[in-house]
């Protein structure tokens, strides 16, 4: 060892422990399905409110609202949580996070409102103060479902800029994570929409839109397969430091989540569905739901992964 | 058609300066240089003269009045032996020379990351004296100043569940104009305190005649906390 330095320290070794990792599942899923239904949308110009649409944004709000929990929750006394709504530091990438939070979670409450409207008919009475309000604005509806489109974009992105600020793992301070946290998204925010679509508003397995949607989600995951590459090639290149870290894929604690999770549920049993069992099992519905259950679940690995292993492998 | 081409080049001169404009502010956030007027407090620490007896740690408890089991600061003891073969300060194969002892606290960065990352301004520069310290009452305990913290080097406060940092005692022994509980505290003359940018100070003296180490320079911290390393004698 040359030079100075100290190993121990006086925090623990894992600060943000798995409900950050919960956490940047559940947003990456709210702002991928959003990103997902609004761009189907424009694409189409689609102006009746969608099976795929009113999955997406349910998946969108309550996505966030639970990830907001979880983030709430993770707090060391979580009535502290006021605190980051008032006060600011604009070089903070958390500071910047909370203020595109702060508009996309009333947006996609409203996003689910628009497209939810027959059902919200049937809601309690006493609920029904609602309506006017939806109604009133809808006239907004076109700019606002642009601006979300951004924001759920940007809530994507941001939930990969959080953690690749942290400077001393290798693992997670490379500037590919909030693109990989954008594509990984997308494809799990697909996922979870189109099986709520299917399951709960009566889209047909193989209407016109789900084939659209079949066919971009091979490219996104190709690109979200890249940018894992490119995070690991940039460890094979990253010096010492980033040697170290690359034991996380080799017979690490983590090595495993990593080869079974992210890449077994993530991308190879998803292609097995699709292309290993024969035409008529990947055109099943018992494939669509497995496939998306995989996806989702990679995801999940994916974040738990980089949270921990991350973390641990420090410099 | 020549509407669509403006339209472009509209569009990319936009981009462009935007762009650059975005990037001047990026780069500009960090480049506060140092201000002379200003103090910069630094500590040094002479891993020569530390036998690890443990008072500063204590000092520091009492102090800040740190809560049972918490410490701002720590000693690491470290050797320089390999297991099995002979002491290269005295010859032996069993003796007790290895022991030399390392101070862990806050490193004090110029360019502090928990600083940066705080997202409500908590973890912050104090104006006067330039100190990492805390404003408990904005801290949020998000505790992304501890995973952004290269040297792990911050915690959770048990009592007040807000993050927590050795800031040389600036609310309380520097406050009264005197020195921080450990260097007071320490019977062997191993820390040293002062203002670096005052040249006639002890710290002053002392860096300009010493080879000090910092700790992971390579992160671009700037800490303001110094090491003086026992140098092998042998070679």
């Amino acid at each position: 060892m040359t030079g100075i330095d100290f190993s121990t320290g006086l925090g623990g070794t894992v600060a943000w422990p798995w409900p950050i990792a919960v956490y940047l599942f559940f947003a990456g899923i709210s702002g991928g399905a959003l990103t997902i239904a609004l761009m189907m949308r424009f694409y189409k110009n689609q102006t009746d409110n969608t099976p795929l649409l009113k999955g997406a944004t349910v998946a969108g709000f309550v996505g966030i609202a639970l990830g907001m929990l979880c983030l709430v929750l993770d707090l060391t006394n979580p009535l502290f949580f006021w605190k980051i709504l008032v006060f600011y530091n604009f070089q903070s990438v958390m500071s910047l996070g909370v203020v595109v939070l702060m508009a996309f979670i009333p947006l996609s409450a409203l996003l689910a409102a628009y497209a939810l409207r027959e059902e919200l008919n049937q809601l309690p009475k006493s609920l029904h103060f609602i309506l006017p309000v939806v109604d009133a604005l809808v006239r907004f509806r076109r700019p606002l479902e642009m601006l979300t489109l951004v924001l759920a974009i940007a809530v994507c992105a941001y939930t990969g800029f959080l953690i690749s600020a942290l400077i001393r793992f290798p693992l997670i301070n490379t500037s590919v994570l909030p693109a990989l946290f954008v594509a990984s998204g997308l494809s799990a925010g697909a996922a979870v929409a189109k099986v709520l679509a299917v399951k709960f508003f009566k889209e047909d397995l193989h209407s016109a839109e789900m084939n659209v949607l079949h066919k971009v989600e091979w490219p996104v995951m190709a690109v979200e397969a890249l940018f894992i590459f490119m995070l690991f090639s940039s460890l094979i290149f990253g010096g010492s430091a980033g040697s170290n870290a690359l034991m996380a894929f080799s017979g690490g604690v983590w090595t495993n989540l990593f080869w079974f999770g992210v890449v077994g549920l993530g991308f190879a049993l998803p292609l097995l569905f699709s292309f290993g069992l024969g035409k008529k099992f990947a055109h099943s519905s018992q494939a669509f739901y497995m496939t998306s259950a995989s996806v989702v679940c990679g995801m999940m690995c994916l974040r738990m992964f980089l949270l921990y292993a991350g973390q641990i492998y420090s410099i | 058609m020549n509407n669509s081409t403006l339209n472009r080049r509209g569009f990319i001169k936009s981009v462009g300066v935007g762009g650059a404009a975005l990037t001047v502010v990026g780069c500009s956030s960090n480049n506060d240089t140092a201000d002379t007027d200003k103090p910069h407090y630094v500590m040094v620490f002479d891993q020569t003269k530390c036998v690890g007896c443990g008072r500063c740690k204590d000092a520091c408890n009492k102090v800040n009045f740190l809560p049972e089991g918490m410490a701002r600061l720590d000693l690491e003891r470290q050797t320089d032996r390999v297991e099995g073969e002979v002491c290269p300060k005295c010859g032996k194969t069993e003796c007790n020379c290895e022991r030399k002892y390392v101070r862990v606290s806050c490193q004090q960065c110029q360019n502090a990351p928990c600083v940066m990352v705080c997202p409500t301004g908590a973890a912050h520069r104090d104006e006067e004296t330039g100190i990492v310290t805390m404003n408990p009452d904005t801290c949020a305990g998000c505790k992304y100043c501890i995973t952004a913290c290269p040297y792990n080097v911050r915690q959770i406060n048990p009592d007040t569940k807000v993050a927590d940092n050795c800031d040389f005692c600036l609310h309380t022994n520097l406050a009264k104009g005197e020195l921080p509980g450990c260097v007071q505290e320490c019977k062997f003359g191993a820390l040293k305190f002062g203002n670096a940018n005052d040249k006639s100070s002890y710290v002053s003296k002392l860096l300009a005649a010493k080879n000090t180490e910092r700790v992971k320079e390579h992160f671009g911290t700037d800490p303001s906390l110094y090491y003086i390393a026992i140098t092998k004698e042998e070679i």
